[in-house]
């Protein structure tokens, strides 16, 4: 039997094609003999399908079975990339035993027809507006008419294709297709031939499966209609009714869920529910491309999203807001919380727990006077907390006014005149200082402090902040407040000495104080004092323009331990001198105690000295500059000066200076005197007879400006030096001269010729030799 | 609008990609757009029926493009305008109540296919822009004809006041 079954056949008995042309497939039903199936056989079956237009076998499988007894046919399934109209398919089969080597012979080739068989009265295009996936391929074919030819067959916008149209059917294969930013693609075909019935058309459409809905969530807002939201998801390139349609489903009550899907920037969907509490809500998104789902499980009373609270109303006092608010829906436990945001910035939240009430409140404390707070509302459920609702709609709250608090910080400058004082008073709103109200007015008064004296008032409006008040030179107390539209501030409190203290510290030295120079920096200019126990506050004024009278006094005050302060003013300018007054006050007197002076930043003298005598000997010339202010007028403090010199000619090279050379490479001396107050100056080993330029330049903490104008001197001939020269040289020549001249008389009165014997003949010496020698 | 017209047929040309051989320009004009404008009841007819064939074509784009596609916009523009231009015109020359079960005859079937429609949309497109084209020279005519006549008879009586 076992020889028997190896050498069995069982030929397909039955073929049968069908086509699905909505999914493009074909559909294969086959069977072999009924002694197989009664066998129970494995079989392998080898299937091949060919198109009319390719005599090659354009796919070939294997399919493997186990028979069963029933003699049912057996099915399947073939996908074509080309639409099965295009051209006609054919499908055969053989079998195979699997304990057999042996394959039967090959059914027949059982045909579906294509289109291009029929008698068509114009060229067709398959598929007709299919929808596609971007990045899928897609086939196409144009079947012309019976014994036409295609001529031409593409698409509009023109896209890459591996085309075949030689023939009755032409065949386009776009892969990789892309939407191109238009809505659809056109199909343009045509026959060899120009009239209409030559030419066919159609368009196909490539978009994208949905995506799956995101951020899916369902919430309530009274426990009567829930509302489920999700993004929308990318762009499909579908449109129309090709648009993603949206379902709700319930899974535990397996209904649809009766909403209307609506979509903007985000879908949602409303229905009212029933007493069902716990849901599971499936959202099925769709388009002609596939499906996605998303899903969401949810118990109603744990997804409370509360309306806003709305109608905030207020009480409120200087320091206090109660805030009232309403709820939209009544019956649900609530809390709320509440934004305070202050003038300042700073965002202030506070709680608060809510019942059922149809009005809600919460009262916010600790608050300043006549502030404007704005607030705002928002709740949750209270139990099983979801998510906080919108907040309320703003509310802008002043507080109601209150006394003014702390004290102004005041000041005065005194100026002694014939018989008292005129005092300038000044004050300012203290950093501690409080208006507590729309605005404040200034009450000034000023009494003696031994009594006797009616005490005198004036009142100021707030755009004041100063005034002048004359006085005798007894001692008084001045008194500054602040006024609103409640009550007084607490009083600041100056005492005016009697004049004739002010002479006894003077007198004392204090007036006489030396004036110490500080330093400016970037930041401001640095002040320092000695700290002294027994002020309780110090006192910086200065003049904020000190060339203007009055020069708007400007003062700071600090704490008994403080010793040292940066003063900054954006008044400052550069290369003016500010003087800073230190006072110490105690029980309201103040007393000058230290002096300083300063610039923000010296800068070089605007004007160099002006030389007004030069007094010039055979070797030097003295230089005097004696009216050349070194005060306040200038830019900086003077430190001392320069003294530049040299020929005209030449480069300087005297002896004790030093070398300063010019832009231009010329060489001067440099001579530098440190003290500002010495305005004359001596320069010495010049050489006579000569061309010198001088220049004299004030420098201070900023430097000096560059020499533009020189002085010219011309050092006088050297007289000494005449005289030695007529002494050593012309006296003797002219007597020389004199001498040549009356030689024959200087000589016969200076060295007459004597008369020499020996020289006569008659008395020649060897003639009165002999006769001696005779003798 | 008649220039209104050719614009908005030239952009639905290039839009749909039809602009090749002459798809769109075809001599075969539906017969309610063929003219010659006999008379402000004749007009009003017209543009009544060009105001359903835009919505018509207006449909079809709508299923095609995105909200907010620049041939939406035009197509409603020209509607409007179409639109006004026919209030004008039955608030100046009111048309007579139509007797009971009277209906303007049916137009042809529409094709169903999505090129065809687009097709036809566009040779109604094409159709109207020829018909504006013909109506704004025809009154442009008449217009004209009309300041001669006036300048004609200001002569004749101003000659007969001379004489």
């Amino acid at each position: 039997l076992f020889v028997l079954l190896e050498s069995t056949v069982f030929p397909v008995t039955y073929l049968n094609i069908t086509k699905d042309l909505a999914l493009q497939r074909l559909l294969v039903e086959w069977d072999v003999g009924k002694p197989a199936h009664d066998a129970g056989l494995a079989m392998s079956f080898e299937i091949q399908v060919r198109r009319t237009d390719e005599n090659t076998t354009v796919w070939t499988g294997f399919h493997n079975v186990t028979l069963g007894k029933s003699a049912k046919p057996l099915h399947w399934i073939w996908d074509s990339d080309l639409p099965l109209e295009c051209m006609s398919h054919l499908v055969r089969i053989r079998s195979k035993a699997e304990v057999s080597k042996i394959w039967s012979q090959w059914s027949l080739w059982e045909a579906v027809l294509g289109m291009d068989t029929s008698n068509n009265s114009e060229p067709q295009i398959f598929p007709n507006e299919k929808i596609v996936e971007e990045g899928s391929d897609i086939t196409l074919c144009c079947i012309g008419r019976k014994g036409r030819i295609i001529k031409e067959f593409f698409l509009v916008p023109a896209v890459h294709v591996f085309s075949h149209t030689n023939s009755q059917v032409g065949l386009l294969t776009v892969k990789n297709v892309s939407h191109q930013g238009v809505p659809h693609i056109s199909v343009y075909c045509q026959e060899s031939c120009n009239e209409e019935q030559c030419y066919a058309h159609s368009v196909f459409f490539v978009g994208k499966q949905p995506d799956t809905p995101n951020d899916f969530s369902c919430q309530t807002q009274d426990m009567r209609i829930v509302t489920c939201t999700w993004s929308k998801g990318g762009e499909t390139y579908l449109y129309g009714h090709r648009l993603p349609k949206y379902t709700l489903f319930e899974e535990f009550s397996q209904k649809m869920v009766p909403c209307t899907v609506s979509c903007s920037e985000q879908c949602s969907c409303s229905w009212n529910i029933g007493q069902q509490r716990i849901y599971n809500i499936t959202v099925t998104v769709e388009n002609p491309l596939g499906k996605k789902t998303a899903m969401d499980v949810f118990d109603v009373t744990h997804r409370i999203y509360p309306a806003a609270p709305f109608q905030l109303w207020e009480e409120c006092t200087d320091t206090e807001i109660t805030l009232y608010w309403k709820h939209r829906n009544k019956g649900i436990e609530l809390f709320c919380q509440t934004e305070v945001l202050q003038p300042n910035g700073k965002v202030e939240l506070h709680n608060s727990s809510d019942t059922h009430l149809h009005y809600a409140s919460i009262t916010l404390g600790g608050l300043q006077p006549y502030t404007e707070y704005t607030v705002r509302v928002r709740c949750g459920a209270a139990k099983h907390f979801w998510r906080w609702s919108e907040w309320s709609e703003a509310l802008t709250i002043r507080t109601k006014e209150a006394t003014p608090s702390g004290k102004l910080d005041i000041w005065r400058e005194i100026t002694p005149v014939l018989g008292g004082r005129n005092v300038t008073l000044f004050w300012k709103q203290a950093p501690s200082f409080r208006a507590n109200g729309k605005s404040v007015s200034y009450e000034v008064t000023w009494e003696k402090v031994e009594g006797g004296s009616k005490r005198e008032s004036i009142s100021f409006s707030p755009v004041h902040n100063s005034t002048r008040i004359s006085i005798d030179n007894d001692s008084y107390r001045i008194s500054i407040m602040a006024k609103n539209n409640v009550n007084y501030s607490l009083p600041s409190v100056m005492i005016i000495p009697r004049a004739t203290e002010i002479l006894f510290c003077s007198f004392l030295g204090t007036e006489e104080l030396k004036e110490e120079q500080v330093n400016g920096t970037d930041d401001g200019i640095f002040i320092s004092w000695e700290p002294r126990h027994t002020y309780d506050s110090y006192i910086i004024e200065w003049c904020k323009v000190p060339m203007l009278q009055p020069c708007d006094l400007q003062w700071k005050r600090f704490g008994p331990n403080i010793s040292s302060a940066l003063i900054n003013s954006a008044a400052f300018v550069p290369g003016v001198r500010y003087n800073f007054h230190v006072y110490g006050s105690v029980a309201n007197r103040a007393s000058l105690l230290e002096k300083k002076t300063g610039y923000l930043r010296e800068l070089p003298p605007l004007l160099d000295p002006i030389v007004e005598k030069v007094e010039l000997t055979l070797n030097a010339v003295t230089l005097s500059w004696d009216s050349y202010p070194t005060d306040e007028s200038q830019p900086g403090f003077v430190r001392g000066y320069h003294v530049y010199v040299s020929p005209i000619q030449e480069d300087c090279l005297l002896k004790g200076s030093k070398k300063h050379v010019l832009p231009d490479d010329s060489v001067l001396c440099k001579y530098t005197i440190e003290d500002p107050e010495e305005k004359r100056y001596t320069v010495k080993h010049l050489l006579s007879n000569t061309k010198y330029k001088l220049a004299v330049k004030a420098y201070t903490g900023g430097g000096e400006t560059p020499i533009v104008n020189f002085i010219y001197i011309d050092t006088p001939f050297n007289s000494n030096l005449m005289y030695l020269l007529v002494l050593l040289v012309i006296v003797p020549a002219v007597i020389a001269a004199i001498c040549h001249w009356k030689m024959k008389w200087v000589k016969e009165r200076c060295c007459p010729v004597i008369p020499s014997p020996s020289k006569s003949k008659v008395l020649s010496f060897k003639a009165f030799k002999v006769r001696s020698l005779k003798i | 609008m008649a220039e209104d017209a050719q614009e908005l047929f030239a952009f639905y040309e290039k839009d749909q990609h039809l602009a090749i051989n002459n798809l769109c320009r075809t001599n075969h004009l539906p017969e309610w757009l063929r003219g010659p404008v006999t008379g402000p009841g004749a007009l009003r007819g017209t543009m009544t029926r060009m105001a359903q064939a835009l919505q018509d074509i207006a449909r079809h784009q709508r299923d095609l493009n995105p909200p907010g596609a620049e041939i939406l916009r035009r197509l409603a523009s020209t509607h409007l305008k179409v639109r006004g231009l026919l209030n004008n015109l039955e608030g100046l020359f009111p048309a007579p109540s139509l007797p009971p079960g009277r209906r303007h005859p049916p137009g042809p079937t529409a094709p169903t296919k999505v090129f065809q429609q687009k097709l036809e949309g566009c040779r109604i497109l094409w159709s109207y822009a020829r018909f504006m084209a013909k109506l704004s020279a025809q009154l442009e005519g008449r217009s004209r004809g009309g300041r001669r006549e006036k300048r004609r008879s200001h002569r004749g009586s101003w000659l007969l006041a001379r004489s």
